[in-house]
């Protein structure tokens, strides 16, 4: 993930939800396409589903598959 | 305790510190960075995790194996940072009054955090070339980036 975006990105756009966000960030990067298709999306460290409605000001943690251990 | 170390871990301190008077087992499973994978020679490991969803999780999935089994003690260490060959990226010790609680519950642990524990890996190859990922691929069979296949369970 972080080869294809910056560590904070800050979105000028307007979206409402999770499912927009994340159609946002694959028009902004077509090459991350499959990697957030993969990814589940975090607010406030508690996973959120698609259509978690978001306010302007949430942080949104994109976390891909694990591969730790 | 804490779950997200930048520091090498203390294989031999937290030994020393999970012996419990009433556990007759006691299991240390120390996940270490091999010198190859899938045949390509690896140089070492970075990992990355997101801190704090990590150390919630991983303490969740503590006390989830505390609720399933009778554990005595049950710890949880995940390095990040550059791990070498013959490192222990992950550390998990468990402790039951007899064995089979805690083999079973330092399985459980160990797969659940590397499915789902915000903790990523890159592996950087002696040829100079680097891959991100590589562990949890459940996707794949399951189509869902929320479900997987744990060794726990395929395994008795």
């Amino acid at each position: 993930m972080k080869e294809h975006f910056e560590p904070n990105l800050e979105l000028a756009e307007n979206v409402q939800t999770v499912t927009e966000l994340k159609a946002q960030l694959m028009r902004q990067n077509e090459a991350a396409r499959g990697l957030l298709q993969l990814c589940r999306f975090a607010v406030d460290d508690a996973f959120v589903d698609g259509d978690y409605p978001l306010k302007p000001t949430d942080t949104v943690a994109v976390i891909p598959p694990s591969s730790g251990g | 305790m804490e779950h997200i170390s930048e520091k090498p871990l203390d294989l031999v301190g937290l030994l020393a510190a999970a012996h419990h008077p009433q556990a007759g087992a006691l299991v240390l499973f120390s996940g270490e960075v091999r010198d190859s994978n899938l045949g390509q020679p690896v140089a070492y490991l970075e990992y990355e995790a997101h801190p704090s969803m990590a150390t919630k999780m991983v303490a969740e999935i503590l006390a989830e194996a505390r609720q399933k089994w009778a554990l005595n003690l049950a710890v949880a260490q995940h390095r990040t940072g550059t791990v070498a060959v013959g490192e222990s990226a992950v550390v998990v010790i468990t402790a039951s009054p007899h064995r089979r609680e805690a083999y079973a519950a330092n399985r459980y642990i160990i797969d659940r955090l590397k499915h789902e524990a915000p903790i990523w890996k890159c592996e950087y190859f002696t040829d100079g070339t680097k891959k991100w990922g590589g562990n949890c691929n459940c996707h794949e069979t399951t189509g869902n980036a929320n479900e997987h296949v744990y060794e726990f369970e395929q395994e008795r």
